[in-house]
């Protein structure tokens, strides 16, 4: 055999080690998105829409479903925690690449960095020790509630949020802010004007990327959340997420129970809502700056 | 003066004169400008020549201040644009900025359209009628000879444009807020040999209107557009005098090397 049939033969062995790997992954996502339709097509033909994800009453035991509680958990926490960690995030990235000395970037990035590779079980820790009492000196109540949780993952997302704001703002030329600069625009008129105005693309990737992480959290938020599987009339009052209910009721529903394909449903609302922001990124996303 | 806008019409006033006394600039403790003095005649066009690292683009900048961008400068000396003071604690950079635009070596333009470019410093300055602007945009890229290239694709993207179109948008953009002085810090380097043309015309018809400061690594250039050349070597000025008379009779036998190549 020759060289460079040798070759030939491992290239296309290599090709086909790739493919399985590929056919494999692709099977694997149907088989997930299989399993969870398939579990909540039956959960749907038997409940009926209106008592599940519309309804506001919940109790797997009595064979109440309604999951609106949870969807309007996570709603109300996702965006408490977008709000309140977009504006700080973008304060951290513009100070580290417009206002502080730039050889201290590296720096900020490896700090910032290490923040965002801190466990979520550490920030819930973190919040029933801060955020909780807090809560509940300034609101009354317990203080577990989708307020805490909201500013858990506030907390939680912040280094993330920095970091991708960070690199977006890196990616504006030097020679963009001088030729602003030397019109006659001043510090603050060139970064309203050039430097953010250039990178609105992947700032909102960042917020959106930020928002699937806060939607998709669970533990950070299941231990200052109270879990409460009520509507939530108030941002004071304990509630529970999608996430959260999920990973409570994982124990009380088995496999095989009854209702147990209600944690299905509730898996697919979340993995519906993710792959909606992927498509969102992917949409917004590829653009360059500018 | 500060040139004057009537109803769309732009009447300039005649373009300053720039002296500068006893300058030194250093970033921190590297002096890069050295006891620098010299006068441009308003309305002329100033070829600043020297080999790299001599302080000619140091020079640009500080005439409009983006000099302290850098960190650690010292600056000892005085510079007037007009009456302007630009050297100074107190100076108002923002005003000193719409005096002295300012043409960078490689194009940049704004990643907006080609109309947002040349309205942008417009905007700035608070101009908000929409008729006003797009006549005012319209002069300034007439005025920079790129009108007839960009009619009717105003609203395209700046990057569509070719590298020299690039270049005579900033200009365009420079020009928008009438400016008195334009700084050009080797506008023609990135540039292909027609599209350099273009600038060189460009820069001829400026003439008598702005006072140019050009800086440039190529001779021909400024022999072909300049009225005087100053030659710089080291940080200091060696020679300045009528583009001719430099280079045709040099004073300093550094010159004469450098204008001859046997300069390293």
């Amino acid at each position: 055999m020759t060289v460079h049939q040798k070759n030939l033969r491992t290239e296309r062995v290599q090709h086909g080690l790739f493919l399985t790997a590929a056919a494999l992954l692709i099977a694997l996502g149907f088989a997930f998105w299989g399993t969870l339709g398939w579990g909540a097509l039956q959960f749907f033909l038997r409940h009926g829409l209106n008592r599940t994800i519309l309804g506001l009453q919940y109790h797997p035991i009595k064979g109440q479903f309604g999951l609106l509680p949870f969807i309007a958990g996570s709603l109300a926490v996702t965006l408490i925690a977008v709000i309140l960690a977009y504006p700080l995030a973008l304060s951290v990235a513009i100070t580290a690449t417009m206002v502080l000395p730039r050889r201290w970037l590296p720096k900020i990035r490896q700090a910032v960095g290490s923040l965002a590779a801190i466990p979520s079980v550490i920030f819930g820790w973190w919040g029933l020790a801060m955020v909780v009492p807090l809560v509940r000196n300034l609101g009354g109540g317990s203080g577990f509630s989708l307020a805490a949780a909201g500013m858990v993952l506030a907390v939680m997302i912040i280094p993330t949020l920095s970091l991708l704001a960070i690199h977006a703002a890196m990616r504006v030329p030097e020679r963009w802010v001088e030729g602003s600069l030397a019109l006659g625009a001043t510090p603050d008129q060139t970064l309203g004007r050039v430097v953010l105005q250039s990178i609105r693309a992947p700032l909102a990737e960042a917020g959106i990327v930020a928002v699937g992480r806060a939607l998709g959290e669970t533990m950070a938020v299941q231990m200052v959340i109270g879990g409460q599987p009520f509507f939530p009339h108030s941002l004071l009052a304990p509630g529970a997420t999608l996430t959260s209910e999920i990973l409570n009721d994982i124990g009380l529903l088995p496999p095989g129970a009854f209702g147990h394909r209600v944690l299905d449903v509730m898996a697919l609302l979340l993995l519906v809502a993710m792959y909606g922001l992927v498509l969102l990124v992917e949409r917004i996303g590829g653009r360059e700056v500018g | 003066m500060r040139n004057m806008t009537l109803g769309g019409y732009r009447v300039d006033n005649e373009a300053p004169h720039i002296n500068v006394t006893q300058l030194s600039v250093a970033y921190r403790d590297q002096w890069v400008l050295k006891d620098v003095s010299m006068t441009v005649p308003g309305g002329r066009v100033l070829a600043v020549i020297g080999p790299s690292g001599c302080g000619k683009s140091t020079l640009l900048r500080v005439l409009n201040r983006l000099v302290d961008r850098a960190s650690g400068v010292h600056i000892k000396g005085q510079v007037q644009v007009g009456n302007f003071e630009v050297i100074g604690d107190h100076v108002d950079l923002v005003e000193l900025r719409q005096k002295v635009g300012m043409v960078f070596q490689h194009p940049n333009p704004f990643p907006f359209s080609v109309f947002d470019n040349v309205a942008y410093g417009l905007r700035l300055q608070g101009v908000k009628n929409s008729n006003r602007l797009r006549i005012l945009v319209e002069e300034s890229l007439k005025q920079a000879s790129l009108w007839d290239e960009v009619r009717g694709k105003l609203r395209r993207p700046a990057s569509s444009l070719s590298g020299g179109q690039q270049q005579r948008l900033c200009i365009a953009r420079a020009l928008a807020v009438s400016p008195q002085v334009l700084l050009m810090d080797e506008p023609t380097s990135a540039l292909d040999p027609l599209s350099t043309a273009k600038i060189e015309e460009l820069v001829l018809a400026l003439k008598g209107q702005y006072t140019v400061i050009l800086v440039t690594h190529n001779l021909q250039q400024a022999a072909r557009v300049s009225d005087f050349t100053a030659f710089f070597r080291e940080g200091r000025l060696v020679e300045l005098g009528p583009t001719k008379e430099v280079f045709t009779t040099p004073r300093q036998s550094a010159t004469e090397e450098f204008l001859t190549g046997r300069y390293e």
